[in-house]
């Protein structure tokens, strides 16, 4: 199979075309067949580093989005005035021209007005068009109102750690090395996670050659399926967990690093009673103390010798205490006994997994890998949305971050790497190209490429708190990377008064209604909006709310030249950096338009081309010759060209992408494994989280809203009950959700060859309970049931059975359970599972805006 | 000669991509799926094991389905490729009845994906082209594939490298090695057919 573009032979169009998935977020590297102009197979591209050509059931379907009779083909109108829930919008098909004028008239109307008026959204599996409007044309607009719908989907507090300890967006284990690996509520290589292809291929030689595997999960997920040990969790109790094993780890086991803890974390930096660093008065730098000279230096001061990281120590009648020290004392309270209560987990387990974790970190070892001498710690923590999808959100990752922190596996061989925080460029032009530097304070600082990437690391850290004028609260709580907290704060005027509200609200294919938490919410918070929907479907979001509909390419139709997040897309460890494009595989059908085409245009009827082309010539770091003009209009592939001739040289346009389809250097060493090269400190004390939540706090005072509390904004970890916890009277169980790994959210519920696989398979159709649980209620298998939430809606299914649940939970596969007239095919199939979720402040963590995303409900029998 | 595969149940997630794989490199009806997997769960709660099997057909080196066709348009080729002709194929589904494995799907009616009533798509009137109606399909090994020197499309895809294939004649050959250090077995060999197919343990 040749893995670059062929031509077509004789009369017979018949070409094998390089191009890039988009059936989840992940966006791997696929050749597409295409025979007399029809697509007829997807493989995976043997030459990309993102799946190595092997793809998941999802990117093979992708054929089935393509032509799937049921897409938007037309531009269409509402005719029908009540919006609402369930509503026939009764469309009306209308010519792209009285399409742009009615969006381009509403556009500049709000941009007169207060630009602010405008909000975006969109969907992650659309990747390419989305950050490309995220990055371009809403500043050039002057609007920051941005929420991505991220109730299940994202990472909120993994995101800020992942800013903190591993100056990138995301982790994920270094599996060709770790000899342990410990996963919260996630599945990396074995279900969902981000470089999902390429990590299942490198989970399963870590397994091959003798890796453990240990899944703490409520559900026996397909991770837990092979798992050499699934330990049930109680949902939302990860953190007591992670509490647990760290006072093990550091208070009775006594396994920690202290040559990392000393040189490369906050560790010995000296913090008061107040909870903030001890600074030095002339510098304002933080100080340590240096057992040598028995005295307070500031942390970089040339003559320290040895710093403390335990004790506490007397400074003009103040004590102060390193910041370990202050992690052990916190952590003392976390008796395994108190662990077990919580998390339904047995103590000896507790124990046992504590001494294990430690065990296999090697503390002390070191490992050459080409050449280079580096420390060896294969053990690895990884979580994600079921131990953080709760209002603990904050304190239990940092819990379980730290477990990798305090034995030194964080970003050297075997332990939890970053996503590619380090990034030499290529070979010939040192691009594109980021690095972690260390902050005034000595933490660490994340690397950027241009000066606004959209969903990248922060450098300016942390965005100081300065109003509460924003609906998604970016203003006050800026550094999560997504939020969906708009409905929350537009529903709620009586606290948020002040806040912009949309006119205008431009969705691209997010099915927000689906996404956030109840869909009531959602609808309730835009309805007053005019909604611009583009999309592929007429979904739940669309019908309920658009006032037009744009239809727009997928994948498989459109030219996305930067198809790829630079970082998390690429898988961690050594091997190959990849540079892809994602080009039509044939010309879009009907008239379905490329989304990024179109905010071109619109851009330009709108007059903001010079801001539009400024903005991206900062989000991708264009610099001249290649950078645009700020007077003339450019088409989407000669932005294309000019971002691929300035980051890979003049011979690298996009006409060699489009034959070769991915670009590949090998990483270094030196990137891979970057802690014992930098200079910036991961923090395991969370100064900036007492500093900001005063902040917040008094603003909210200041403001008087109630529904704005610092509580949680603690600096070390903790562990807290989610709202979900705790019984109440008649509220018996814990409902949560799962992902399988051949559904994407809930937008792959259209797809024939995805449906099919869930019709055969038992559980993701239905509603899972435990088996003995059942038994007790009276429950048989396959009996209709419906699930009350205390706090949300309800949803009704069909129950399964099952022994590998825990006995508090109902469990539900990603997101079914569809009731759009557009969507005839996905409609009623699975369960909706977000209907039983509150949108409010209340059931959400303050310092990510994660929202609680279990619930507290109780099963009644339907019928038979 | 005489192909063969092995299915690593421990290298194996259970996320179906042989069974999309498989429809995507063959184009086959709904309904028709040549490699699929089943999902079983054994022990009680909290001790439970839960374990996928992926299926297709096992190239029974004893096949009954062959023995029973009455047209002999189940054959198998000298390197132990079992499969049909389908111009030969009447479709009495006797080999259907035979086959322990379940391993084969008649085609009653020209059905699309996308539902009753709906036209078929430009993809599967291109890809249905390859199919017949009123006969009995299964999987072939990608005997086209092979004739390209590709590994059939499931192992080529799997993202765990679960699947290896080669030939089991060979005493040095991947499969043969695996079989033989890593307690390779057939499925159900009780049944006496002789599968070409083998599982390596999901625990060892």
């Amino acid at each position: 199979m040749p893995s670059t573009a062929s031509k077509p032979t004789a009369n017979k169009d018949d070409v094998w075309i390089p191009s890039v998935c988009g059936m989840c977020y992940n966006q791997c590297g696929i050749l597409a067949h295409r025979v007399d102009g029809t697509l007829v197979k997807i493989e995976g591209n043997p030459a990309s580093p993102y799946g190595n050509g092997r793809l998941c059931a999802r990117g093979l379907a992708g054929i089935q989005v393509l032509y799937d009779p049921h897409r938007v083909n037309y531009p269409l109108k509402r005719t029908n005035p009540n919006k609402g829930i369930g509503e026939d919008p009764r469309w009306q098909r209308i010519g792209w021209d009285e399409a742009m004028d009615i969006v381009v008239e509403k556009l500049a109307a709000v941009r007169d007005d207060d630009p602010d008026k405008l909000f975006m959204t969109g969907t992650v599996l659309s990747l390419a068009p989305l950050n490309h409007t995220l990055g371009t044309f809403m500043p050039a607009f002057g609007s920051s109102n941005i929420l991505i719908s991220d109730g299940h989907q994202c990472g909120n507090a993994e995101h800020i750690l992942a800013r903190t300890l591993h100056a990138s967006v995301t982790t994920n284990p270094d599996v060709d090395y770790t000899n342990y690996l410990l996963l919260f509520g996630c599945q990396p290589g074995l279900g969902t996670y981000y470089a999902m292809t390429t990590m299942a291929q490198k989970i399963a030689d870590a397994r091959a050659r003798g890796m453990k595997l240990v899944v703490v999960d409520p559900y026996l997920s397909t991770a837990a399926e092979k798992a050499d040990e699934w330990v049930p969790i109680k949902p939302g109790s990860d953190g007591a967990l992670a509490c647990a094993m760290l006072n093990l780890l550091l208070n009775e086991y006594d396994i920690y690093d202290r040559g990392y803890l000393e040189h490369h974390t906050d560790a010995p930096y000296l913090v008061g009673t107040d909870g903030y660093y001890h600074r030095d008065t002339d510098t304002g730098k933080p100080m340590v103390w240096d057992l040598a000279a028995e005295t307070a230096r500031i942390f970089d001061d040339e003559d320290l010798v040895r710093p403390a990281i335990v004790g506490s120590f007397k400074l003009e009648a103040e004590t102060f205490k390193p910041a370990f020290q202050m992690l052990k004392e916190r952590v003392t309270k976390w008796t395994p006994e108190l662990a077990s209560e919580i998390t339904t987990i047995p103590i000896d387990t507790i124990r046992r997994l504590a001494r294990e974790f430690g065990e296999a970190a090697q503390v002390g070892s070191t490992i050459m890998i080409d050449g280079v001498e580096l420390p060896f710690r294969p053990a690895a923590t990884l979580y994600f949305k079921g131990a953080h999808g709760h209002d603990n959100a904050w304190p239990t990752s940092l819990a379980i971050e730290l477990l990798c922190e305090v034995v030194g596996a964080s970003n050297v061989p075997g332990g939890l790497l970053g996503t590619n925080p380090v990034a030499f460029g290529h070979p010939d032009t040192k691009l594109p190209r980021w690095q972690p530097k260390a902050s005034k304070d000595g933490l660490i600082e994340a690397g950027t490429l241009g000066k606004n990437e959209p969903m990248g690391p922060s450098s300016n850290w942390p965005p100081e708190p300065t109003g509460a004028d924003t609906a998604s609260l970016i203003d006050l709580i800026g550094w999560p990377i997504t939020t969906c907290t708009a409905p929350a704060t537009l529903n709620d005027p009586e606290n948020f008064p002040s806040i912009t509200r949309p006119a205008v609200l431009l969705n691209y294919g997010s099915n927000l209604l689906m996404s956030a938490a109840q869909p009531e919410a959602s609808f309730e918070a835009f309805k007053d909006a005019f909604v611009i929907n583009v999309n592929i479907y007429s979904d739940e979001t669309a019908e309920a709310l658009a006032d037009i509909v744009l239809p727009d390419t997928c994948y498989l139709e459109r030219l996305d030249p930067v198809p790829n997040w630079l970082r998390h897309h690429h898988p961690v460890g050594l091997g190959d950096w990849g540079y892809q494009i994602r080009q039509p595989i044939v010309e879009p059908m009907y008239e379905r338009r490329h989304f990024s085409e179109v905010m071109l245009e619109v851009s330009r009827r709108l007059g903001i081309t010079e801001t539009l082309n400024l903005a991206t010539n900062l989000m991708y770091g264009l610099t001249a010759p290649q950078s645009l003009a700020a007077d003339e209009d450019y088409t989407l592939e000669e932005i294309g060209d000019r971002i691929y001739q300035n980051w890979f040289g003049p011979e690298h346009g996009l006409d060699w992408f489009r034959k070769h389809g991915v670009l590949t250097w090998p990483k270094q060493v030196e990137e891979v494994y970057w802690k014992p090269f930098s200079v910036g400190r991961a923090q395991i004390y969370n100064e900036w989280v007492v500093r900001s939540g005063e902040k917040i706090k008094q603003i909210a005072e200041e403001r008087s809203l109630p529904g704005i509390k610092t509580d949680g904004f603690v600096p070390l970890p903790d562990w807290w009950p989610c709202r979900a916890f705790d019984q109440r009277p008649g509220y018996d169980m814990q409902a949560i959700y799962y992902r399988v790994p051949w559904h994407s959210f809930s937008q792959t519920y259209s797809t024939p060859w995805l449906d099919e696989i869930s019709q055969g398979e038992q559980y993701s159709y239905f509603i899972c309970i435990n088996t003995q649980t059942a038994a007790t209620k009276g429950l048989n298998d396959n009996d209709l049931v419906r699930i009350v939430s205390a706090d949300g809606g309800n949803v009704e299914g069909r129950l399964r059975l099952t022994q590998g649940v825990h006995p508090g939970v109902l469990a539900i596969a990603n997101n079914g359970g569809h009731w759009a007239h557009g969507l005839p095919f996905a409609k009623g199939k699975g369960v909706f599972f977000n209907q039983l979720l509150p949108m409010d402040l209340e059931h959400m963590d303050l310092v990510s805006l994660t929202m609680d995303c279990d619930a507290r409900v109780r099963i009644e029998k339907v019928g038979g | 000669m005489r192909l063969g595969m092995v299915i690593d149940l421990k290298r194996c997630i259970g996320c179906y991509g042989c069974q999309i794989a498989c429809k995507a490199e063959n184009g086959t009806r709904p309904g028709t799926t040549y490699a699929r997997v089943l999902k079983r769960e054994f022990g009680t709660y909290p001790n439970v094991k839960k374990q996928s099997l992926p299926l297709l057909c096992m190239h029974c080196g004893d096949a009954p389905c062959i023995e029973v066709c009455p047209t002999g348009a189940s054959q198998k080729r000298s390197d132990g490729i079992v499969f049909i002709d389908a111009d030969m194929c009447v479709g009495c589904r006797a080999c259907m009845m035979a086959c322990p494995y379940a391993a084969r799907y008649f085609q009653d009616e020209e059905r699309n994906y996308f539902g009753v009533g709906m036209a078929p798509t430009a993809y599967e009137v291109s890809r249905y082209q390859d199919h017949q109606s009123g006969v009995v399909e299964k999987c072939d090994f990608c005997r086209h594939r092979l004739d390209q020197d590709k590994e059939p499309a499931c192992v080529a895809n799997c993202m765990c490298k679960a699947r290896i294939f080669g030939n089991l004649d060979d005493p040095e050959s991947e499969v043969s090695r695996l079989i033989k250090e890593e307690s390779g077995f057939q499925l159900n060999a009780e049944w006496g057919t002789d599968p070409s197919v083998y599982y390596l343990p999901a625990e060892r």
